[in-house]
């Protein structure tokens, strides 16, 4: 429902750990096999070489450092920045309309509906029923268009079907409130109140 | 105290995941929009945001380290830790330096690690949920939730007490598990008709099949 952009975690966090898993099993070959570990000195031993060959050429005039250190912590410093602004788009989507659009031509200005409406309004009309343990309503954006969420936490034994029916017929008169169909997602799920509440026993 | 409409969902990655999924993404064009297609797609998928926050921290941290040692030695004060030269020096000497298990310990973990985080970004990462019909809104309902509707109604059918009934419900079966009271029989027919009767009016998407396991050892004084 929300905006977390889904292709770009599995693709980051499978080169993560695909890096991870590389560098495990090297550890664990050294670790076991004489023959990696002959191979592996002898290789690394190469690469740090011409490493250090690069790090002399490229000193600072007049000092011993490489300008290279620099431009490595400027490197570094911009990929923790992306980290950072992988992180900020997890869970990213929420909206404050429900509703924005100009339907008289004639007249200048637009009517806007604030996602509060619909939340209140049916958490209002769902607060009263004895078989749920708890109902949040959200507005997010989905593809630019707004989008209700509402997430429902019936007691145990309550049969989500019929419960689905009841809350879209509350929805479809919150169609008529509003004027517009939103696309509505009704998630019926389970939370530490519904399990440890009683069950509805008697319908 | 809840044992009786208890419920374990199971998230069942290896089972069938890749044919149902061509089911859902075959079916009928939906009445409520291609846009409902999506979300319900995207809701009965996990989203790895929190496995993404763990590696970004990693890597941020594994970073700020890096930056650290990096950017004093730019600026030529001494290294804080450990120099990049002698580090580099004791990795290329590596098997030498440190206990062959303690190295085989730490690659193991790290191991472990990468394994974590690559099947999170293959696997099909699919919720423990089904999918509802409903003409006007998109519904997905937790397998639990559908279960202890189930195991109310498996217990109705077979007179029962709350904690003689189990459901279990994976993605694509349905396991009703009765214990009968000492000396009362309880009739397997009548149990399994009740819970499909229950299903058919759910209809959840994919439909699972149902199996009734009557035990054969009563309860006694329920």
């Amino acid at each position: 429902m929300n905006n977390t952009p889904r292709t770009l975690n599995r693709i980051l966090i499978g080169i993560l750990g695909l890096k991870l898993l590389a560098v495990g099993l090297l550890l664990i070959a050294l670790a076991t096999f004489p023959a990696a570990a002959s191979w592996w000195q002898q290789w690394s031993a190469g690469v740090w070489n011409g490493m250090s060959q690069l790090l002399q050429r490229t000193s600072i005039p007049g000092r011993q450092e490489s300008w290279l250190w620099a431009v490595l912590a400027l490197l570094l410093a911009v990929l923790i920045a992306l980290m950072v602004a992988w992180v900020a788009q997890q869970g990213k989507g929420r909206s404050s309309l429900i509703l924005a659009e100009d339907d008289a031509e004639g007249l200048p200005g637009n009517v806007r509906i604030g996602g509060g409406v619909a939340e209140q309004a049916l958490r209002a009309a769902l607060a009263e029923r004895q078989d749920l343990a708890g109902a949040t309503v959200a507005t997010y954006e989905v593809r630019g268009e707004p989008a209700l969420k509402i997430r429902l936490q019936p007691r145990q034994g309550v049969a989500p079907h019929l419960l689905a029916a009841d809350v879209s017929a509350l929805v479809e008169a919150l169609d008529a409130v509003v004027g517009k169909r939103v696309p509505v997602l009704i998630h019926i799920g389970t939370g530490a109140r519904s399990r440890f509440s009683r069950a509805e026993r008697v319908r | 105290m809840n044992n009786g409409t208890d419920v374990r969902s199971k998230g069942s990655h290896a089972a069938g995941n890749g044919e149902s999924g061509a089911v859902s993404a075959g079916s009928t064009p939906d009445p409520r929009g291609a846009g409902m297609r999506r979300i319900l797609d995207r809701e009965t998928r996990s989203s790895r945001a929190g496995v993404a926050g763990i590696a970004a921290v990693l890597v941020i941290i594994l970073c700020g380290y890096g930056l650290l040692e990096a950017g004093v030695r730019a600026i030529g004060q001494p290294p804080w830790l450990i120099d990049p030269q002698t580090a580099a020096e004791r990795i290329i000497a590596l098997p030498q330096g440190i206990p062959p298990l303690l190295l085989g310990a730490i690659g193991a973990v790290t191991a472990m690690a990468g394994l974590f985080f690559f099947l999170n970004a293959v696997l099909p990462g699919r919720r423990a949920r089904h999918l509802l019909p409903d003409r006007r809104a998109g519904v997905v309902a937790d397998d639990e939730v559908i279960a202890s509707a189930l195991a109310r109604r498996a217990r109705l059918a077979a007179n029962v007490t709350q904690e003689q009934v189990m459901v279990v419900v994976s993605q694509r079966q349905v396991v009703v598990n009765v214990r009968p009271t000492s000396g009362v029989p309880v009739s397997e027919n009548a149990v399994l008709a009740a819970v499909l009767d229950e299903l058919r009016d759910m209809a959840p998407e994919p439909m699972p099949e149902v199996r009734v396991n009557v035990a054969t050892s009563g309860v006694i004084g329920a």
